[in-house]
This record gives structure tokens, C-alpha cells and sequence, in this order.
């Protein structure tokens, strides 16, 4: 079976995110940048399927600027075959990043396509939907497992208190929620073979994506307000007295009761 | 007279791509699957043989082998990257990886024969099997070539006897590079032809667990690093076939030397590690506690301490690069290595003591990890060549010309 995965670049989980000067973006120098977790996820469901049949390929692709490509040196170290780098400016919306990856799998032909189901950094879901929207494929969401079966896969999905679960004929695309054992970290040996690996780099241009003007535009941003500290109450051996106060301050000023 | 020395050699700061990955993976992996445990670890005085084994299927145990043997391919700089990650998180796994890489995996890559590296490299690369390195004694640790364990030929074999010290991975280790004196009464100290003789007289031998007369004796009981066994060794009678003498029967010592000074860089980086820990930890917990009203961060005593350990560290880890470059570039370490140690360890003590401070009583507390730097941190300043060993390579270094 082929996956084809997409992913994209992010800053790392552990960056403490500052707003930039602009007011309306992060400040990006000197973080860290990572596969978006969910992406990770959809990594680790294929390459699962890899460790389990060889005969697997798994291949990953992202749009994004040039340095999107130390995230695909990433991919291709934790065990993907081969990737391709799709170069845009950051500021290009999800619709013509899902048209550009659609021209991508139309190419490579991919019996599965996995995209997390969203990016950790807008956290908007867009590009799975709109790409098999593009692709007219269809697609099933909050996966955690793919199985082959004789006519396709069967597609699991999480749901409240349990799982559902579907198949779909080939090719489809899947949005992948999590999986079952944590991404692998990329292994020496994995970091050394990827080394080798050319990763060829197209433009929106080449695949025939011209992009529109955005729909949407973020206005502003800023950082969640401070925390006020906690209160905690002095218990002076009258309980009765210290529960009505606590239901008065939840009644009054935090206004849960 | 001229009193201008040699201009230093410089050094690309800039890591590789693949450096940076291989470096990633180790803090990742460090963060997420050694730190959690480091307390455990301490406390149980065990480095769970699972932790080893995911270590080596990330390919740290190899780091540096090439892919013939089974090995990941980096090199001696990346090596020095992930001993910092993973000091970072746990001085005793850092040491259980270390003995393994540096003074077993290098000194079969450098003098193993093809049929040793067929036979024990592959399998150590892969982290299929773990190794020590057993050269100090009860009577003899700076001074080794004072050992008294014996190799006495027999036909085809070698017939060891004597008892090793302070052998770390003594116990879980199932391959052991074994130094031991091949000329009966070169062993007693005496002039300095003496003491060429017993030099000329050391031989290096890759003995196996399970080899008759070669057996794991009394289990230390330590200060620090704790999760990392300590082991004597005791050889009574113990052949070892001819086949398994590592470079040749003089070489011994020479193997035993430049062993420690490429491994002097990992304890180096582990030096670092730790005094990373330290800082790390101390910046968290001084931005919480609070005193006369204050976050004591706010306090410039303690500014000051943290100010200290960053540059220090800072100027560590550069030493230990150079080192680490210069062993890449296949050109002379020795003196570079020397410096490294001797200057990390003494920062990682230092950073350790203020780490307590800043901690103040909770400092002394098992519950919090300041003490355990402390107590880890010490041993930097004593394996693989104390201190006072250190400044007299140094010494006997620049007084070469
Ligand atoms: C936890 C641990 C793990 C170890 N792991 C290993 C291992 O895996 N393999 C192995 O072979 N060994 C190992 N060692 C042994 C270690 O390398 C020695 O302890 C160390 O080299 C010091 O030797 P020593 O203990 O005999 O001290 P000594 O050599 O007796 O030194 C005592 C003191 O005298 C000083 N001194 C000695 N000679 C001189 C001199 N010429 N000039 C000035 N001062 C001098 C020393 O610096 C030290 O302060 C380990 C030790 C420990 C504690």
C-alpha cells in the first residue's frame, strides 16, 4: 500500500510563543520548529503499516517555506521513503495549500492520504477536508487506526467513550487524530540514510496554483491574559463558616455556582 | 627569547544537519523517556535494561561505528551532543552509555581486527550486547600500569588472573575489554626502566561473560550516579583464546591511553549535561520561590550564581566541541580532551553546590533533584583520570617542546 502523508511545519510544543512586533503574528526568531504533532501521528499510523509489511512506501510532502525541509529531513529519518517540498510563503491560506498538495497526490498516485487533523499552530482543520474535496476522494476523520482489508482499509475513529469503525474504498483520504503508540523518534541510523535522500522542491507555480488573495485574515493577537493567583481560605476550626464563604466567593466572583 | 605560542586552532561552530537531528532525538528522547525516571533510577540503583535497549535501537550504543558494523555512521561531535542530552536527564544512564561507547565500542573500532569487529564490534554497535572497560584495581587506579592481574601464555590462549575494580557495567556487561601485565615482574613500581617495562609489558584482551574462571564480584555502594553498577572483577584461572588479544601483546597500555583521552570527551559532555541540570533546575525553582515577599530570582545573589553557571557552562561545552573536532579530524585530542574534563567537571561541582544553595533545605531534599546533581556530579572529577591526573597531562602537554 502507498501513504502519501502531508504535513507541516510548526514551532515546537515546548516554545514559549511570543507575539511579534506586527501585533498579528508569532515572533519567530530562534524557535524551535517540529512536524505538528497530529501530522506526527499520521506519520507513525503509516510507518506502523511499513514495520508491519515491508512492501509499504510511505511517502511526505509539505507546502511551506524553505524551511519546511528540515521537517521532511525529520519524516525521512523516523523511516518515510521519500518527500517532496512544496515552497510558499507562510502567509498562503489553507485552500490553495490544499489545491497545491492535491496537485501533489495526483502525481503520486497514493492509495492513502493522512493528514493530521489539524496543525497545532491555527489549529484550523482546513487542509484535509478542502484537499479531498479538491481530489473528490473520500475522507473519514479523528482516525487512530488503518487496517487493509480486501477492498480498501477500514478506518477507526474515535468517539465518545469508544470507536467507530468504517471502510472505504481506495484511494481516500484520512485525518488522523492520534496513534496507538507514540511517534518514534528518529533513530541515528534513520538520521544517516535520510542524509542521502534528495528532496525535490517544486513551487505553487509548477503546480499550476496561483494563490488568491486570502479569505481570511487574522487581525490581531495577543497573549492570553496574566493568571490572577489563587486564594486560599484560612480554615479557623468553624467549617460551617468557611463552606458558606467558599460558596459565596464561587457565587460572587468566580460566578461557577 | 621568543614567548609567542602557537596560534590556536579554530573550529566550525555550526552543527550539521544530521548533528542537529541526532541531537534533537537525544533531548527528545531524554526529556520524555530518561528524565521521568532519573529519581527511580537513583533510587533503585538501576538503569532498567529496557531504557539500554531503546537507547540502542535509536542507535546511541553506535553512535560513531560505521554502517559496516552496524553502527549509525556520525560522528565523535554528535557522540559528545547525545552524552549531553542524556546526562541532561540522568548522570547513570549517561555513564552506562558512555563506559559502553567509548571504552569498548572505540577501542574495537580503532584496534579490533576484522574478525573482532565480525565477531564483537556488530554485536556492541547494535547495542545487542553492553561492555566494560576493566583497567583500574584495588591498587592501582591513576597509576594502572601498576596492575597486578597477569596474562600468562598458554599454547593457544592466554590464562588471566587477578581481580579488576570499580568496573562500571561490571555486572551487566557481556563483553569486557580486560588490561592485564604479560611480563611476570613487571607489575612491582620501581625506576623508570622498570616502569617502561611494565608499560611495554600490558596487553588488551576482549574477554566474554561466561568464560570459565572470569566472574563478577562485590557490588559497590556509591555516592552519586548510583543507578550505574560498580563492579568488581575476579579472574581465577581464566582462559582467554589467543584470538581475543586486542592489538598487540605490547599494546596494551598505548590502547588503554588513548582510550581514555577520546572517552575523557563523553565524561566531558556528561560533565556538561549535568551542569545543565543544575541551571535548568535552579532557574524553575528560583522564578517560584518566594522570600521577603520576593521571587528570589529578583535577588541579585542569586542573578549571580545563575549568571556564573551560564557562562561557565557555556565555555565547558565549547572545550568539549573542540575536542570532540579535533578527534573527527583524526589529529592529536590529548591535550584538548585533558582540558575539557578538568574544566567541565570542576563547572558541573561548582553549578552543583549552587544548585543546592539556590534550592536552600529543599536543596537537601530527595525530593527534589538538586541533591542528586550534587552527588552525580562529583564523580566527573575522579573517572577516566582525576583532576590531578588531568593537570598533569596538561602539564606534561604544553612542556612537550
Ligand atoms: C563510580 C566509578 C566508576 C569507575 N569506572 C571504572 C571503569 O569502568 N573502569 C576502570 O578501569 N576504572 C573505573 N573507575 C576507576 C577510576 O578510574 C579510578 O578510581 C581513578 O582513576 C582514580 O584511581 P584510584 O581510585 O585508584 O585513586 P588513586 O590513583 O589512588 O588516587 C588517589 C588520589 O591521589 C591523586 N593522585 C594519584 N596520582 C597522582 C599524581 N601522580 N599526582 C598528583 N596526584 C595524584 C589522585 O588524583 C587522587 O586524588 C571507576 C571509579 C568509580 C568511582
Amino acid at each position: 500500500m502507498k501513504f502519501l502523508v502531508c504535513l507541516k511545519q510548526v514551532p515546537d510544543s515546548t516554545v514559549r510563543v511570543k507575539v511579534a512586533a506586527d501585533g498579528k503574528s508569532i515572533a519567530t526568531d530562534g524557535i524551535t520548529w517540529s512536524i505538528s504533532p497530529y501530522d506526527e501521528y499520521a506519520i507513525e499510523l503509516a510507518l506502523e503499516h511499513k514495520d508491519g509489511d515491508p512492501s509499504t512506501t510511505v511517502s511526505v510532502v509539505t507546502v511551506g517555506p524553505a524551511r519546511s525541509r528540515d521537517a521532511l529531513r525529520q519524516a525521512l529519518a523516523m523511516g518515510c521513503d521519500d518527500a517532496t517540498l512544496v515552497t510558499a510563503a507562510d502567509t498562503v491560506g489553507g485552500l490553495d495549500v490544499a489545491k497545491a498538495l492535491a496537485a501533489v497526490v495526483k502525481e503520486a498516485k497514493p492509495d492513502v492520504v493522512l493528514c493530521g487533523k489539524q496543525a497545532s499552530d491555527d489549529d484550523q482543520g482546513l487542509v484535509g477536508p478542502a484537499l479531498a474535496e479538491a481530489l473528490g476522494w473520500p475522507h473519514v476523520g479523528m482516525l487512530t487506526k488503518i487496517a487493509a482489508v480486501a477492498d480498501g482499509v477500514e478506518l477507526w475513529r474515535e468517539i465518545e467513550g469508544g470507536h467507530e469503525v468504517w471502510t472505504a474504498p481506495t484511494p481516500v483520504v484520512g485525518l488522523v487524530h492520534k496513534s496507538a503508540k507514540e511517534p518514534r523518534y528518529p533513530s541515528l541510523p534513520g538520521i544517516m540514510k535520510a542524509k542521502k535522500k534528495e528532496i525535490p522542491e517544486k513551487d505553487l507555480a509548477a503546480l499550476g496554483v496561483t494563490p488568491g488573495a486570502p479569505r481570511a485574515e487574522v487581525v490581531a493577537m495577543e497573549p492570553p491574559p496574566q493568571r490572577g493567583g489563587g486564594k486560599i481560605l484560612k480554615a479557623d476550626g468553624d467549617v460551617k463558616a468557611l463552606a458558606a464563604e467558599l460558596a459565596r466567593l464561587l457565587h460572587e466572583e468566580a460566578k461557577v455556582l | 627569547m621568543a614567548t609567542t605560542t602557537e596560534a590556536a586552532t579554530g573550529f566550525d561552530l555550526a552543527l550539521t544537519e544530521e548533528q542537529e537531528l541526532a541531537q534533537r532525538t537525544a533531548r527528545d528522547f531524554a526529556r520524555e523517556k530518561v528524565l521521568p525516571r532519573a529519581r527511580e533510577i537513583d533510587e533503585q540503583g538501576k538503569v532498567p535494561r529496557e531504557l539500554i535497549a531503546e537507547m540502542a535501537s535509536l542507535g546511541f550504543l553506535g553512535i560513531y561505528v560505521p554502517e559496516t558494523y552496524g553502527g549509525a555512521g556520525l560522528d565523535a561531535l554528535s557522540y559528545a551532543l547525545v552524552s549531553e542530552e542524556i546526562n541532561r536527564a540522568c548522570a547513570s544512564t549517561g555513564v552506562v552509555m558512555s563506559s559502553h561507547v567509548s571504552l569498548v565500542v572505540d577501542p574495537l573500532l580503532h584496534y579490533g581486527s576484522d574478525a573482532q569487529k565480525d565477531r564483537f564490534l556488530r554485536a556492541l554497535a547494535t547495542g545487542e550486547r553492553l561492555g566494560c572497560f576493566a583497567l583500574s584495581e584495588p591498587a592501582s587506579g591513576s597509576d594502572a600500569a601498576a596492575m597486578r592481574t597477569s596474562a600468562r601464555r598458554d599454547g593457544d590462549a592466554w590464562m588471566l588472573n587477578g581481580t579488576k575494580n570499580f568496573i562500571t557495567n561490571g555486572a551487566s556487561a557481556d563483553i569486557a575489554v580486560v588490561f592485564a601485565q604479560t611480563q611476570p615482574d613487571g607489575g612491582s613500581t620501581g625506576g623508570s626502566e622498570r616502569a617502561k617495562a611494565r608499560h611495554r609489558g600490558i596487553a588488551a584482551f576482549i574477554v566474554e561473560k561466561g568464560t570459565p574462571g572470569f566472574s563478577v564480584g562485590k557490588l559497590e555502594h556509591k555516592l552519586g550516579i548510583r543507578g550505574s553498577d560498580t563492579a568488581q572483577l575476579l579472574f581465577q584461572d581464566c582462559r582467554v583464546p589467543a584470538a581475543n588479544l586486542l592489538g598487540g601483546a605490547g599494546e596494551g597500555f598505548k590502547i588503554a591511553l588513548s582510550t581514555l583521552d577520546g572517552g575523557r570527551i563523553s565524561i566531558a559532555a556528561q560533565a556538561v549535561g549535568i551542569a545543565r541540570a543544575c541551571l535548568e533546575d535552579s532557574l524553575a525553582y528560583a522564578k517560584e520561590r518566594e522570600a521577603f515577599g520576593k521571587k528570589i530570582v529578583e535577588f541579585q545573589a542569586i542573578q549571580w550564581k545563575l549568571a556564573d553557571m551560564a557562562t561557565e557552562i557555556d565555555a565547558a561545552r565549547l572545550l568539549v566541541w573542540r575536542a570532540a573536532t579535533l578527534k573527527d579530524r583524526g589529529e592529536d585530542h590529548i591535550l584538548a580532551a585533558a582540558q575539557a574534563k578538568l574544566f567541565a567537571s570542576d563547572v558541573a561541582v561548582r553549578a552543583a553546590r549552587e544548585c543546592v544553595q539556590i534550592f536552600g533545605g529543599y536543596g537537601y531534599l530527595t525530593d527534589f533533584p538538586a541533591e542528586r546533581h550534587y552527588r552525580d556530579a562529583k564523580i566527573t572529577e575522579i573517572y577516566e583520570g582525576t583532576s590531578e591526573i588531568m593537570n598533569l597531562v596538561i602539564a606534561e602537554e604544553i612542556l612537550k617542546e
